[in-house]
C-alpha cells in the first residue's frame, strides 16, 4: 500500500513537472540571430547585478550575441544615463533605470516604449500579470508600460535572529516597538559590540529616500493626492511636509540615531548593509535586494542568521515601499531589436526564475512563490506578504525627483544632527519642495 | 653706404631678410590658427555657452525647452542659503588648510633641510611627497576608511589613547576638521617642497654673519629664512588657493556635503545642480559666478605677492 501511494506521488510529480516545463517557452530560432554581435546593458551595481552576468550566457547561446554589463553607483548611474541620453548616446542598448526616474527620463526622451512591442508578443512570454502590481507600475509611466520591471525590491525590517532568539524577544512591528527593541541591543552587556538599529540618515538621497519609504508607515503622506490606493496620485502635489505625522517621523528618525554605533548620522545604504553584515547591529530596515549582503558566508559574519519581518508601521499596518529597477530601451540604441529579443528573455518567467536563483531579486508573483525559490532565499516570503500591500507612489516618480529627494533628504538631515528642529527643518522644507514643484510646472 | 661702428672694422648694415614667413601674413595667420581654435572651442566657447545657460532656466535633459530669465539664476544664487554657505564652507576651508599647510610644509622643510647631508634623507623626502600625488578622488576614498567611525583607524588610535570615538563626518565640525586634516596630509608636502628650494637657495654666508654676530638659532628663522621664503610660500599660497577653489573630490567621496550643509563648497554645489538635478541654468550661473570669485581673489593674491617681492 505503502509503495503504491509512493508511486502514485512520483507519477503525479512527474506529471506535475511536466505540465510546468510545457509552460516554459522554447526560445530557439525566436530571439534572432547575432554570431558577431554585442549587447551592452548598462546597470546599478547592487547585488542583482552579479545575477544578471551568472544568467546573460543563456542569451548568447540562443542568439550568439555576446552580453556585457557595466555596474555603477546610484548617483553616477543616473549622471551617466541621462547625460548620455542628452547627447543622444547608444553605446548601451539596454539601460537599467530606477522605478522612480521614469518620468523624467521618459521627459527626456531616452526611453522607447515597450507597449508596442508588448503587444506584438506571445502573452506567456511576456506574463505582465505575474509581476508583482507595484513592481509593474514601476515599469509604467503614464498609463503606457516602457521597461519590464526585472529587479524589484520592497523594504523590509530584518533583524538578527540569534540575538532575538537569545533575548527570547519577537521582531518589532510598530515604530514603538522597534524603538524599545532597538533601545534593549544598544549597550546591552549581554550583547557585546552591538548597536540597536541604523537608519539612512546621511544628508541628500540617502535621508529624502528614507523619509518617502517610512511616511506612509507613519500615518502621513508626502503630497496631497498621494494617498494609497489613488487613481492619480499626481493630480494635486501640494506638499504636506509639515503634517503632525511627518514631523513625528523625523523626531522619530532622530530618536533613532541614539541606538546606532558612532557616525550613524552620515549612514546610507552600505554603510548600514556592512554594519549589519559585520554583526554590529541587530536590526536594520533595507531594500530586499540586499538581504544577499548579510547572506554571504565570504563577507558576511551573519549568514544564516538573519531573518526578515514587514516594514514596521505606526498602527502596525504597513506599507511596504516598493522599489527597484526597470530593464528599458535606449532610444538612442542602435540595435533595439536585439536589445528587445534580450529584454523579453531575460524577463521571461523561466529565465527569471533562473536569474532569481543566481541571487537576483524576484519580481515575479510566480517566482516568489516558488517553493524553490523560497527554500533558499527565506526571506522571499516576506517579500511576497510586502507585494501584497505594497503602495506604487511611495517615491516621487515625476521630472526632477532627484532634486526633490535631495532637497527633503537635506534638511531631514539637519534635524537628525540638530541643526534644525524637526519642525523647522520640515516647514523649510516644505516652502522649498513648494517653490520647486512651482517652477517646474508640477504644481499650480 | 651706410657703416655700423663697430671695432675695428666697419661692417656694412644688411636689411632684415624678408623670409617667407614674414613676407606672407597668410602664412603666420595659419602657424596662429590652431591655438586660436584651440582657445576659441575648447575656452571661449564654451564659456560664452555657460553664460548663455546661466540666463536661461533650462535643464540639460529639455535643452530645447530654455526659457530667458536674464540675470534671474545670479540673483536666485546670491540670496540663496545653501549657495552663500558653500562660499563660506570654501573660504573657511581655504584659510584653515592653507594656514596649517604653510606652517607644516616649513616645519618639514626646516627638518629636512637640516637633515641634508644625512644619507637616508632623499628617501624620507620622497616618501613625505607620496599623498601629494595621489589623485584626489583616492585621497577621498582613503580618508572614508581612516575617518570611518567604526572602523577607521583615527577612532581606533584615539580609542587606545583613551578617548571616546569621534563621529568625524556626522557631526558638523568635525566634519569640516576632517576635510581641512585630508587637504593639509595632502597638500603640506608641496608647501615643504616649495619651501625647501628657497631655503636650499639661502647663501651659507649670510649664515656664518649671523653666527658670529651671536645669533640664535630662532634668529636665523625669524631674520634670514621667513623673508627668504616668504615669496615663494606666497606664491604656492596662490596656487592652493586656486586649487580650494577646485576642491571637489574628497568632499564629493566623504560626506556629500553634510552633515547638513556643512562641508558643502562651491564646486560641489555647482556639480549637483549640473549633474545631479540637471539644472544647467543654475550650474552654470554657479561656475560663472566662481570663474569671477576665483579671478578676483588670484588678482589680490598676485597684487599682494608684488607687494612683498618690492619690498
Amino acid at each position: 500500500m505503502k509503495h503504491w501511494m509512493l508511486a502514485s506521488i512520483s507519477a503525479l510529480s512527474l506529471l506535475a513537472a511536466s505540465g510546468a516545463r510545457a509552460e516554459d517557452i522554447d526560445f530557439k530560432g525566436k530571439l534572432g540571430s547575432y554570431p558577431s554581435g554585442t549587447l551592452k546593458v548598462i546597470s546599478e551595481s547592487d547585488p542583482y547585478v552579479d545575477a544578471i552576468k551568472a544568467t546573460k550566457d543563456g542569451f548568447t547561446g540562443l542568439t550568439g550575441a555576446k552580453v556585457d554589463v557595466d555596474a555603477y553607483g546610484y548617483d553616477a548611474l543616473h549622471e551617466k544615463e541621462l547625460l548620455g541620453c542628452s547627447q543622444s548616446d547608444s553605446t548601451y542598448d539596454v539601460m537599467l533605470i530606477d522605478g522612480i526616474w521614469i518620468g523624467e527620463f521618459v521627459e527626456a526622451g531616452c526611453l522607447d516604449p515597450a507597449e508596442d512591442r508588448i503587444a506584438k508578443e506571445d502573452p506567456k512570454l511576456i506574463a505582465w500579470n505575474d509581476y508583482t502590481p507595484s513592481g509593474a507600475g514601476q515599469a509604467t509611466w503614464e498609463d503606457k508600460r516602457y521597461c519590464l520591471p526585472v529587479a524589484i525590491y520592497y523594504e523590509m525590517l530584518f533583524y538578527r535572529t540569534d540575538l532575538f532568539d537569545k533575548a527570547g524577544r519577537n521582531p518589532p512591528k510598530t515604530f514603538d516597538e522597534v524603538k524599545e527593541a532597538a533601545k534593549f541591543f544598544t549597550n546591552n552587556k549581554d550583547f557585546p559590540g552591538v548597536s540597536g538599529y541604523a537608519m539612512n540618515n546621511q544628508r541628500g538621497a540617502a535621508a529624502g529616500q528614507q523619509y518617502f519609504e517610512w511616511i506612509f508607515n507613519a500615518g502621513g503622506s508626502p503630497w496631497k493626492s498621494n494617498v494609497v490606493g489613488a487613481k492619480d496620485a499626481y493630480a494635486d502635489m501640494t506638499p504636506t511636509l509639515t503634517s503632525p505625522e511627518s514631523v513625528a517621523l523625523v523626531q522619530f528618525f532622530k530618536d533613532m540615531t541614539k541606538f546606532g554605533p558612532p557616525g550613524v548620522e552620515a549612514y546610507a545604504w552600505d554603510e548600514r548593509a556592512n554594519a549589519f553584515a559585520a554583526g554590529k547591529l541587530a536590526m536594520i530596515n533595507d531594500w530586499s535586494v540586499r538581504a544577499q549582503i548579510a547572506n554571504d558566508p565570504k563577507s558576511s559574519q551573519i549568514a544564516g542568521k538573519f531573518a526578515s519581518a514587514l516594514m514596521p508601521s505606526v498602527s502596525g499596518k504597513p506599507v511596504p515601499p516598493v522599489g527597484g529597477w526597470v530593464m528599458c530601451l535606449n532610444a538612442h540604441g542602435k540595435q533595439k531589436d536585439m536589445a528587445w529579443n534580450f529584454m523579453k528573455w531575460f524577463a521571461s518567467p523561466q529565465v527569471h526564475k533562473q536569474y532569481t536563483m543566481a541571487g537576483g531579486t524576484a519580481s515575479r508573483v510566480s517566482t516568489l512563490q516558488d517553493p524553490e525559490v523560497q527554500a533558499k532565499f527565506p526571506w522571499t516570503k516576506t517579500i511576497d506578504e510586502s507585494q501584497k500591500t505594497a503602495w506604487t507612489e511611495v517615491r516621487p516618480r515625476v521630472t526632477g525627483t532627484f532634486q526633490l529627494i535631495d532637497t527633503v533628504g537635506v534638511d531631514v538631515n539637519k534635524a537628525i544632527i540638530g541643526e534644525l528642529t524637526p519642525q523647522a527643518a520640515m516647514d523649510d522644507a516644505n516652502a522649498k519642495v513648494t517653490d520647486m514643484l512651482k517652477t517646474s510646472g508640477l504644481m499650480k | 653706404m651706410p657703416a655700423q661702428a663697430t671695432l675695428g672694422r666697419a661692417y656694412p648694415v644688411r636689411p632684415a631678410r624678408r623670409t617667407f614667413l614674414r613676407a606672407n601674413g597668410f602664412q603666420q595667420a595659419a602657424m596662429m590658427l590652431p591655438t586660436c581654435l584651440f582657445l576659441v572651442f575648447l575656452t571661449i566657447y564654451p564659456f560664452v555657452y555657460s553664460v548663455y545657460l546661466s540666463l536661461h532656466q533650462v535643464k540639460l535633459t529639455t535643452l530645447n525647452r530654455a526659457v530667458f530669465v536674464g540675470l534671474r539664476n545670479y540673483t536666485n544664487l546670491l540670496t540663496d542659503g545653501l549657495f552663500l554657505h558653500a562660499l563660506r564652507n570654501t573660504a573657511v576651508l581655504a584659510v584653515c588648510s592653507i594656514t596649517l599647510e604653510i606652517l607644516i610644509g616649513f616645519a618639514a622643510a626646516k627638518v629636512f633641510f637640516e637633515l641634508s647631508r644625512w644619507r637616508f634623507v632623499v628617501v624620507l623626502r620622497s616618501l613625505y611627497l607620496l599623498p601629494m600625488m595621489a589623485t584626489p578622488l583616492i585621497v577621498g576614498m582613503i580618508a572614508a576608511y581612516v575617518f570611518n567611525p567604526t572602523i577607521g583607524i583615527v577612532n581606533y588610535l584615539i580609542e587606545l589613547l583613551g578617548g571616546t570615538p569621534v563621529s568625524w563626518f556626522g557631526e558638523p565640525t568635525t566634519a569640516m576638521a576632517a576635510m581641512v586634516l585630508i587637504n593639509v596630509w595632502q597638500w603640506s608636502p608641496f608647501m615643504m617642497l616649495l619651501t625647501l628650494a628657497a631655503l636650499t637657495s639661502i647663501r651659507d654666508d649670510l649664515y656664518e654673519a649671523a653666527r658670529v654676530d651671536g645669533a640664535k638659532w630662532y634668529h636665523l628663522v625669524w631674520y634670514i629664512e621667513i623673508p627668504s621664503v616668504l615669496n615663494v610660500v606666497l606664491l604656492g599660497a596662490i596656487l592652493r588657493i586656486i586649487d580650494v577653489l577646485r576642491f571637489f573630490d574628497v568632499v564629493y567621496v566623504t560626506t556629500r556635503g553634510g552633515p547638513g550643509d556643512a562641508t558643502m563648497v562651491v564646486t560641489l554645489y555647482a556639480y549637483l545642480q549640473d549633474f545631479q538635478f540637471f539644472q544647467v541654468g543654475v550650474g552654470s550661473a554657479a561656475a560663472v559666478l566662481i570663474l569671477g570669485i576665483s579671478i578676483v581673489v588670484t588678482t589680490f593674491a598676485v597684487k599682494l605677492l608684488r607687494v612683498v617681492e618690492d619690498a
